[in-house]
């Protein structure tokens, strides 16, 4: 696909989603809103395992940091209580930092044993989040985070997040697109291509694995300000368990890893899939008077479609230019 | 003194049981460097036709010698069926990825999870059920400070010639040195004349085997199953693979018992509610500082 | 290139458009929606639950007034957790919100879901009615966490009303009942959700309040596989009575049978989370014989008398087979949601909101309860119950002296 064109369908898309919540039913609207949520979250998972190839098994623990830092920043039984906007960006600075201090020891692992480690990592923040009460509540959660200004009427109407949401992802996309073609995101592609190569060619490994393990936790970390700011709270432990991280690893394969089109669509695709899709076909099975439910085979379904496609074409629905090449031979 | 007695006889009966499920997480891992993720949900489905056969042949009322009978033939179906199912799913979906970057099976086997889970949840629903009590709960030793009950004694005695059968088959028979040359390099197995998909197939088929066993002693000692038992055990089982060395047989056997212990007596001394962020910081801390696992060998460079 | 933005942007926001616009409701309706965890653990008590609240409504005739009711049962579980999901909430009550023609939101299941919700539907003045929330802080001020429940009410009016007795009530009979028995000595277990969590600390404060023996609190992993390890440090601590704030999906039943499995041999109480058939399948019957000690809001649909009674007939002569614990607060949810309407008399969400908070001396299935300021229930009787046979048997009535 050519630049001109790619560039044509991305602008489109854009003005689709702008107007869409102009014509949407709030049911489906709210849906998508929590669907441009999670594309930064994938965005960021893409920077980890897209663009540096390192296997990340666990994003959800730098999405759930990224949430309650905003919620500790904000909420009123702490006494910092903060704006949105300051929270959003420590929770961002935050992430990064946990993602750093995560990666530093690690980084020497070979491919697998750090995805190990990443996994081992998002149980521990799991159960730390649930147990460790007098910061975070347990599973009662931080709340309510107050909206981030009283002029606008944030909480009765998901518009004003959902705008909020798409800008966000149209300036991470924007940005991403800037880093492609910047040096560091070339030595990011290099260390995925050939470690040994690269570093022979002068690159630090480290440091270049480092950056992008701390750049994806950052993205995820304000996926996760986001998120705790649109649901008015950070959600309980287990809206960051091993299952989240699987999960959007899988939005990012299905959709194609390390290009920007490829972690979008898959969010789109599979979340739409599970929270748009599927109640429609309930109701509308319910309307019918059946006495089934779709949603039972949900599961089923969404697994053989993994399958399938891992087989007939591995390289997502939107491969990187990369991978189309290499598909083509 | 007699309670830290009693925690290690209940880590290492409940090590036991993660031990055999992680050497098909270790066997697979260690010949296609594939993390079967599907492997937990495998074991599930092993423990569901487990029940469904207890609960036939009505177990529970049928005396002694039927019971020991029907425990047998359970035994019999559930790792045939495990052993059966994981080397279907080697065949359909994992063989014909073989040269496909290792991504692309590590996420068909997440898709296979996700089937086996879904399939679960049709069969037998999303509550817990339990599993008929056909072992009696009899403490074997005279005291009650300390117990060593029947259901302890069924996990050694079924798992203990299965693992000694095991290293053995693995050491000395032909089939288990085409593995041992396989997992060492492919290649070089395939040019001396080894049929590799045939040892992989194989390889699916044991690891399977153990988990059918590990279901059925699971049934019966721990007497609860649900659709989502193979979530949680699957990846215990795997931190025993990582943490023994992945890859390695006997290291699975020790990662086993030492997530085992680490679970017992952190429910005894540090607190229940932390025992499993403790299972996974310790993997962490270990992996930190030796990055091969407890028995692994340094990792070779696969170029 | 322009027009093949415009024609590719047109074409994306009719397809997404079209599913949107599908929802959409004609006017002249009323609606009622629930929100309660459809998919998942706690599937069979929700069900019973919407087995209820479609009997009131159709006993309504499907009509107040010159209003047609409608019902909507959303779902706030995804199949991939297994539970309710603050996002699910979040957009079933986005949905409602939006949807000019509901006026009750019945639900939630879950405490913490409510927390996610409550604020939003105060804002919006919608009347919510839960079945089954039973965390204090809810609705009480200075029975739960600090800034509760104001923090739910940033309107400041009061939009949320339970049929269901609350915790604090609930946890201090509990303890109550265990002493009345003899059982002096007791260890407590919570799940360290917000409805188990909160119980158990509510039971351990009116314990150690009574003179009971408090041998220790643990929370557990409730997605943990076996809890021998645990049960071997309980027992050494010999206690009577185990006490367990959780519910059947957070291992109620694991724990009864590792109790029994390290040969512990004390009485298991826990909460009306367990007072489901669900939890008797899942311990096993024979371990929980005579052995378990379940409290419950509320008579036991055997003893219900008056329109409960009738309400238990007619639930088994039209599902054919008997309602569990919860069924009958689905129902009298789902009569206080007609009624709130029915003394509104207009499509008005403050008037229904405030008619809803006016109900007193209500006659249901439940006996003659009213809203209390908070819009909690009057009613605090409390049931103590048993399994014998492999059925829930009434013990006692708690509470009430």
């Amino acid at each position: 696909m050519s630049r001109q064109k790619e560039k044509v369908i991305a602008i489109a898309a854009l003005l689709a989603l702008a107007v869409f919540p102009l014509v949407a039913s709030p049911r489906i609207g709210g849906e998508v809103k929590n669907i441009l949520v999670f594309c930064i979250l994938t965005m960021g998972l893409n920077v980890v395992v897209g663009y540096a190839g390192l296997l990340q098994l666990g994003i959800a623990a730098f999405f759930g940091i990224g949430a309650y830092i905003t919620g500790i920043l904000t909420v009123s039984q702490f006494p910092f209580q903060w704006n949105f906007w300051p929270a959003t960006l420590a929770a961002t600075l935050g992430s990064a930092v946990a993602g750093a201090i995560l990666a530093a020891p690690t980084l020497r692992l070979r491919g697998d044993y750090l995805a190990i480690v990443t996994l081992g990592f998002g149980e521990v923040v799991k159960f730390a989040i649930k147990n460790l009460e007098n910061i975070t509540n347990g599973s009662r959660a931080l709340n309510p985070i107050p909206a981030p200004d009283n002029l606008l009427d944030w909480n009765g109407n998901y518009r004003w997040y959902y705008y909020l949401a798409l800008v966000m992802v149209v300036l991470v996309a924007l940005l991403l697109r800037r880093l492609e073609d910047s040096h560091l995101g070339r030595a990011w592609f290099a260390i995925r291509e050939d470690e040994l190569a690269a570093t022979c060619m002068g690159l630090n490994a480290a440091q270049v694995k480092l950056s992008a393990f701390a750049f994806g936790a950052a993205l995820a970390g304000l996926a996760g300000a986001l998120y705790a700011a649109s649901l008015n709270q950070t959600g309980g432990p287990d809206s960051y368990t091993f299952n989240r991280s699987i999960t959007v690893l899988c939005f990012l394969i299905i959709g194609g890893m390390g290009n920007l089109r490829g972690a979008i669509a898959g969010t789109f695709i599979l979340m739409g899939y599970d929270n748009i899709l599927t109640p429609w076909i309930d109701e509308a099975v319910q309307n019918s008077g059946a006495q089934w439910k779709f949603s039972t085979f949900k599961l089923v379904i969404f697994g053989l479609a993994l399958i399938l496609m891992m087989r007939f074409r591995p390289e997502g629905f939107f491969p990187s230019r990369r991978a189309e090449e290499d598909a083509a031979g | 003194m007699l309670i830290l007695l009693q925690q290690l006889i209940n880590g290492l009966t409940t090590g036991t049981l993660f031990a055999l499920i992680a050497i098909g997480y270790t066997m697979v891992y260690g010949i296609i460097e594939l993390i079967n993720f599907a492997h937990g949900d495998l074991f599930m489905l092993g423990a569901f036709l487990a029940l469904t056969i207890v609960t036939r042949l009505g177990l529970e009322d049928a005396g002694v010698a039927g019971a020991a009978g029907g425990i047998v033939l359970t035994f019999l179906c559930s790792m045939g069926f495990c052993a059966g199912l994981n080397f279907l799913q080697d065949r359909i979906v994992y063989r014909p990825l073989r040269n496909a970057p290792k991504l692309t099976p590590l996420v068909s086997a997440i898709g296979v999870s996700f089937v086996f889970m879904g399939l679960g949840q049709i069969w037998k629903g999303v509550a817990d059920i339990n599993f008929p009590d056909v072992i009696p709960n009899q403490n074997l030793l005279g005291t009650d400070a300390l117990r060593f009950t029947a259901k302890d004694l069924l996990v050694i005695l079924v798992t203990t010639p299965l693992m000694a059968g095991l290293t053995l088959f693995v050491r000395y028979t032909k089939m288990g040195k085409a593995m041992r040359a396989t997992a060492q390099n492919p290649t070089a197995a395939r040019l001396m004349g080894i049929d590799v998909d045939r040892v992989i197939g194989w390889t699916f088929a044991i690891g399977g085997l153990l988990a059918g066993a590990a279901s059925v002693i699971y049934g019966l000692t721990i007497n609860t199953v649900s659709f989502q038992m193979g979530y949680q055990n699957g990846l215990y089982a795997f931190t025993a693979a990582v943490l023994g060395g992945i890859g390695n047989l006997p290291g699975a056997m020790l990662g086993g018992m030492v997530i085992g212990l680490v679970r017992s007596l952190g429910s005894q001394y540090v607190g229940e509610q932390w025992t499993s962020a403790l299972v996974f910081g310790i993997l962490i801390l270990l992996l930190v500082f030796r990055p091969s696992g407890l028995l692994g060998a340094r990792t070779r460079e696969k170029v | 290139m322009n027009r093949s933005i415009l024609r590719f942007a047109a074409a994306f926001v009719l397809v997404l458009a079209s599913f949107g616009v599908a929802a959409e409701q004609e006017g002249g309706v009323i609606k009622i929606v629930s929100s309660l965890p459809r998919t998942g653990s706690a599937r069979g008590q929700t069900d019973t639950i919407v087995n209820g609240i479609q009997m009131a409504i159709e006993e309504s005739g499907n009509k107040v007034g010159a209003f047609t009711i409608k019902y909507e049962d959303l779902d706030d579980a995804t199949a991939a957790e297994g539970q309710w999901t603050a996002e699910k909430e979040t957009a079933n009550a986005d949905q409602a919100i939006k949807d000019p023609d509901v006026m009750v939101y019945i639900g939630t299941y879950n405490s913490g879901a409510a927390k996610v919700s409550m604020p939003k539907l105060n804002q919006a003045g919608l009347l919510m009615v839960s079945p089954a929330n039973t965390w204090p802080g809810l609705t009480k001020p200075g029975k739960g966490d600090p800034g509760e429940p104001e923090k739910y009410r940033p309107s400041g009016k009061i939009n949320y009303v339970r049929c269901v007795p609350a915790d604090d009530i609930q946890g201090v009979v509990s303890a109550d009942w265990a002493k009345k028995l003899g059982l002096l000595k007791v260890f407590i277990l919570d799940d360290r959700e917000v409805y188990g969590k909160g119980i158990a600390d509510l039971f351990q404060a009116r314990a150690e309040e009574i003179g009971l023996k408090v041998l220790g609190h643990e929370g557990i992993d409730a997605k943990a596989q076996e809890f021998k390890p645990l049960m071997t440090k309980i027992k050494a601590t010999g206690p009577q009575l185990i006490y367990f704030g959780g519910t059947t999906q957070t291992k109620a039943g694991q724990l009864v049978k590792d109790m029994l499995g390290v040969g512990l041999d004390a009485k298991f109480m826990c909460p009306d989370g367990c007072f489901e058939d669900a939890f008797i399948d899942s311990a096993g019957a024979e371990n929980l014989q005579d052995r378990a000690l379940v409290t419950f809001g509320g008579l036991p649909p055997e003893k219900l008398t008056g329109k409960g009674a009738a309400f238990v007939a007619n639930y088994q002569k039209k599902y054919g087979k008997f309602p569990e614990g919860y069924a009958v607060y689905g129902y009298e949810c789902g009569k206080t949601a007609i009624e709130a309407i029915r003394r509104a008399g207009k499509k008005d969400r403050d008037a229904v909101r405030a008619a809803g908070l006016t109900i007193k001396n209500f006659d249901g299935a439940l006996g003659r309860w009213s809203f209390d300021k908070n819009g909690d229930t009057t009613l605090r009787t409390m049931s103590g119950n048993t399994v014998k046979a492999g059925k829930f048997a009434f013990m006692a009535v708690l509470g009430e002296d």
